[in-house]
This record gives C-alpha cells, structure tokens and sequence, in this order.
C-alpha cells in the first residue's frame, strides 16, 4: 500500500531511535485507561494545607473533618473494616472466576468485530501512519514532530 | 406510610418520595481552593461560587459502592432537615444497586438501611429494573424489552421479558460519562489548554457541545476545513466565574474564524472533539478498550436470547441514563440497529422524554404498585432472618 510505503521513507531515522517493545506499549497504553478512571487529578486542597502527608490526602476517612456536628454512631472494628474495601478487593473476595452464573467478570462486552479505527494522537483526525518508535498514530509531519517532542519517548513510563 | 424512592447513581442520586416529584442531586462531596477546609456535601455545590479546580469526593469507584463515609455524608444530608425529612419510623425506601453488587456490599446496605436508618422497609432493585417497569406499564402489550442505561461510571444493556430480568442477556460496556469527561479533558489539556484540573468545567462542556455523529468520517472531513465551511466548529467561551458564571457557545455570527477574539474571554476551539468523544461509546477500540460499543453490544445481547423472543427484543429498545442526552445518540442507536437486525424484524428505539430520571420513575410506580408490600423486606423481616431474608427476596 501507497501509505504504508510513505511511513517506511522514516524507517532509516528510525534505525537511531529507541524503539518501545509490545509489553511497554501495552503498559502505557493501560495506563492511560487507568487514567481515565481518576476521579481527580490535582491535589486535594485540604491536603495542600499543612499538616500535610499521607493521612491526609485520604479525605474520605478522615474522622473529624467538621468539628462539631455529631457523627452516627457505628459499630465496631469489623465492620469498619468492611466499609473500607476498594474496588479490587472486593472484586477478588467473590471468586468471580470459578462462578458458573452470569457475573460480573463473565458480563463483560466481548471484543468488537468491527475492524478497528485509527486516530493521529496529536489532533484526533484520521491517521494512516505509525510512529516506528511507540507505536502511536500521526497524520502528517506536523503533528509526527509535535508527537515526538511531546509523547512518544518522552512520556514516562 | 410514605415511600422513598432513591436511585442512587454513581453520579447523581435521583430522589423523591413516591408521591412527589424527584430531584437530581450529584452523589458526592467537594473541595474548593476558595475554602480549603470545608467539604461540601451533594447540592451544598451551589455554595461555591468560584468553581474552577474543583474537588471531587466519590462514594462510588467503577460503578461500585466503595467509600461509605461519602455516600453516608451525602444520605445524612438528603434524608436531614434541609432536604427530604425522613421519619425513619414511618417511611419505606425503594433503593437501586447496581448490577451484580458485591456480596458485602450488599450487606453493607442491609445493615446501614436497617440498623443506621433504621427504614421500616426496604425494596432493594437495579435502576434497569425499575426503568423495565417503568416501560412495561406504559406498554402493557409488549412481552419483552431492552433496557439501555449509559451513566457516570459504565453502559449496561440488559433484556427483561416480562418483567424478568434475563441474567444471560447482561452486557457491561466499560465506557460511560466520567471516561467521557476524563478523555476531553485529556485532549483539549493535550491539544490547546491544561484543564486536567477543571473536572466540573469540562464536563458541561462535554454536555454543551459534544454530539453523536450520524456519519462519523463525514463529519472527519468537515471538522479538518477552514473557515466558516467547518461547520463542526464551535468557540465554546469558559466560565470565569466572576462575569461568567456559566461557559457557552459563542453564537455562529459571532464566531471570528481567523484571528483573535478582542473580548479576552478564554475560548476553547473544539473540532472533532465534539464528536469523536462521544464515539467512544459506539466504538470502545478507538481509546484501545477492546469491547464492543453499544449497538453491537445490544445485537450481541438479543442473540443470546432464545430466538422467539428476539423480536420483540428489537421493537422494545429503551435508552436510558445521562449519556443518551446527547444529541443524535437515539437516531444513531436506530441506524446501526436497524442495519444489524434481520430486514423483516421491526425495531423500535425509544429514548424518554427524560432519560435520567426514568428508572426513578419507575420506582414510583412501583411503590403504587399493589405487590409492592410483598416486593420488600420489612425491618422486622430483618431483624429476624438477617441478610438471609434480603438475599432471598431482592434481586440484584
Ligand atoms: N445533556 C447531557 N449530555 C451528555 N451527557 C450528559 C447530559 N446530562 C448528563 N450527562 C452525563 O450523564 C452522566 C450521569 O448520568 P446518570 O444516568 O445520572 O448516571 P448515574 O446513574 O451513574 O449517576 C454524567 O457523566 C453526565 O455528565
Ligand atoms: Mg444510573
């Protein structure tokens, strides 16, 4: 193909560059979908307030955070401990694997059919080429420029 | 004896009692920069004036209930004096979980309904059940439908037939409104401006100006041309909080498409984004989460069925939850069902006239509903039988 031709003129330049392996890829690939899942991405500006360390970035538990109104009275240590479980604790606990009923492990929508569709990860248009290093999409020199000043190698890891 | 009708979102919690009307309250807490130590609890957000880098607190975490201390923080504040006033002692709650919760959370919500609150009663239900009632009434003669619901933390596609929930059917699409707003913000941060920090901004930006596009490459190609022919192009003016207190589009024959405003507002240029976002819900592979996106994902469903019901499945599609609010989501859904199903099936895609607030809805029905006292589980029932007894009766 006309396209892939065009991509291969960079291999030579390539031949100098780093090239990221398929488990790298894969790594930061998930971890942009992890970030995906943030609920926040600056600090909490209680936290930003000294006394600052760990305890007090975990806002959530925090036990007095508004002095004076009367907290509900809960009972004791166990159960505290079972109001604190993460998502992947308890997505562990239930032994979802060894379930033969529908759950929520075997719910999950299975890979599409469709071919897939690629994007220039610099300006979301449609994108023809890969970038021999990291394996990102970009659509013209431009944006293949901006992609390795910005992203490609020099996004850690 | 009043019933509370409470569709606890991950985003918001859609409440009201079964002869009232429902409000939509976001389910979380907030930190402001403008006053570090206060932490605002659900509608108390009206009091932050300044709302850029805004805090968010969650009780839920993929879609799960996690941080109890939240969630009981913003309950305290719905069921208190300055909003719903429940009398415990005289007051039954139809509350929503969502599909396939976790055992111990189930139990949690158990203890904390009858134990804390100390609710007469309880009907704990998934919002897609009470979105199937909510059709079937309106509908009595169908047999079967599909419920939809997109929300904050993922997109279910679930089959009842006659009221049954069909488990086999249960689809889970990982992508919904947070994964939305977290990618524009990721683009536009990348793209023109940082606003990684700008959560509440960009998600009514999200909910300004994104779209579902109905021919996808097309509107590619429109987004790439110069000038006024980019007619996917819009200048969206954020808030500054002070004169403007809420962003907007700056109207077409205001739009300077070469060159700078002279106003000095901050101005976010959008193009594709508009609609390759929302995108991420037709084709989850576009971001590399390899599912599939909702109208496969709905066929793929119906296959599962047994094949007399099929049909009927096809002609009873409801779109429910806050995503379906964009626009050209319905006309998409159909196009690409209608494309996909057999040629001499009829489909039918319904999007309600208020797509948020329709499992809740149904939950008022349902507490009208003469089986409603046999549906739920009374704290005496609980005190006697545990956990056992809500196992038994409730569904999830
Ligand atoms: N008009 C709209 N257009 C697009 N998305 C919307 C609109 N209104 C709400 N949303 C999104 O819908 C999601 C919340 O939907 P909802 O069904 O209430 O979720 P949940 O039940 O999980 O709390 C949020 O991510 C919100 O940004
Ligand atoms: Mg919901």
């Amino acid at each position: 193909m006309v396209l892939e031709k065009k991509s291969s003129i960079r291999v030579a330049e390539a031949g100098q560059r780093r090239v990221l392996d398929e488990a790298t890829r894969q790594r930061r690939l998930n971890r942009q979908l992890d970030a995906l899942e943030k609920d926040n991405f600056q600090d909490d500006p209680l936290s930003s307030l000294p006394p600052s360390g760990p305890a007090a970035r975990l806002p959530a538990f925090s036990e007095g955070d508004e002095p004076g109104k009367k907290k509900r009275k809960t009972r004791g240590d166990h159960f505290k401990q079972r109001f604190r479980k993460n998502f992947q604790t308890l997505l562990e606990e239930e032994n979802l694997s060894e379930r033969e009923e529908p759950n929520y492990l075997s719910a999950a929508a299975s890979p599409s059919s469709l071919p897939p569709r690629v994007f220039c990860s610099v300006c979301g248009f449609p994108s023809p080429y890969t970038c021999c290093s990291c394996g990102g999409r970009y659509c013209s020199t431009r944006c293949l420029q901006t992609h390795r000043e910005t992203r490609c190698l020099k996004m850690t890891l | 004896m009043t019933t509370l009708v409470l569709d606890n979102g991950a985003y918001s919690a859609k409440i009201g009692y079964s002869h009232d009307k429902v409000s939509i309250i976001q389910n979380c807490q907030f930190r402001s920069k403008t006053s570090r130590l206060k932490t605002f609890t659900a509608n108390q957000l009206d009091e932050i004036k300044d709302r850029s880098g805004l805090f968010y607190i969650l009780p839920f975490q993929k879609g799960y209930l996690v941080n109890w201390d939240v969630q009981r923080k913003v309950w305290d504040h719905l069921f208190g004096k300055d909003m719903f006033k429940v009398d415990f002692a005289d007051t039954s709650v139809v509350i929503t979980e969502p599909y396939f919760n976790f055992t111990s959370i189930q139990e949690s919500m158990n203890e904390i309904l009858f134990e804390e609150y100390q609710f007469q009663a309880a009907l704990r239900i998934n919002a897609g059940s009470l979105s199937a009632h909510r059709y079937f009434h309106e509908n009595s003669q169908e047999l079967c439908c599909i419920v939809v619901d997109s929300g904050f933390s993922f997109t279910h596609i679930v089959p009842y037939c006659r009221g049954k929930k069909m488990k086999d059917g249960i689809c889970r699409i990982n992508v919904g409104g947070k994964l939305l707003t977290n990618h524009l913000k990721e683009i536009i941060s990348y793209r023109q401006l940082h606003v990684m920090d700008e959560t509440h901004v960009i998600n009514q930006v999200k909910e300004d100006v994104c779209y579902v596009s109905q021919d996808f490459y097309k509107d590619m190609d429109i987004a790439q041309l110069k000038g006024e022919d980019n007619t996917v192009m819009r200048d969206y003016v954020l808030p500054d909080f002070s004169s403007i207190k809420k962003g907007f589009c700056k109207p077409r024959e205001e739009m300077i498409f070469t060159g700078k405003y002279k106003s000095g507002e901050q101005i976010l240029r959008l193009t594709n984004e508009r609609f390759a976002v929302p995108e991420m819900l037709f084709h989850p592979s576009d971001i590399g989460i390899q599912e599939m996106g909702i109208p496969e994902a709905l066929v793929h469903s119906i296959n599962n069925m047994p094949e007399e019901m099929q049909p009927h499945f096809y002609k009873n599609i409801v779109l429910t939850g806050g995503n379906t609010l964009f626009p050209g989501f319905r006309d998409r859904v159909y196009k690409q069902i209608r494309s996909l199903a057999p040629n001499d099936f009829q489909v039918s895609v319904v999007l309600p006239p208020n797509p948020i607030s329709y499992p809740w809805e149904g939950g008022k029905l349902l507490a009208e509903n003469p089986d409603f006292d046999e549906m739920v589980v009374t704290r005496e029932d609980y005190e006697e039988n545990g956990h056992f007894i809500c196992e038994e009766k409730f569904d999830i």
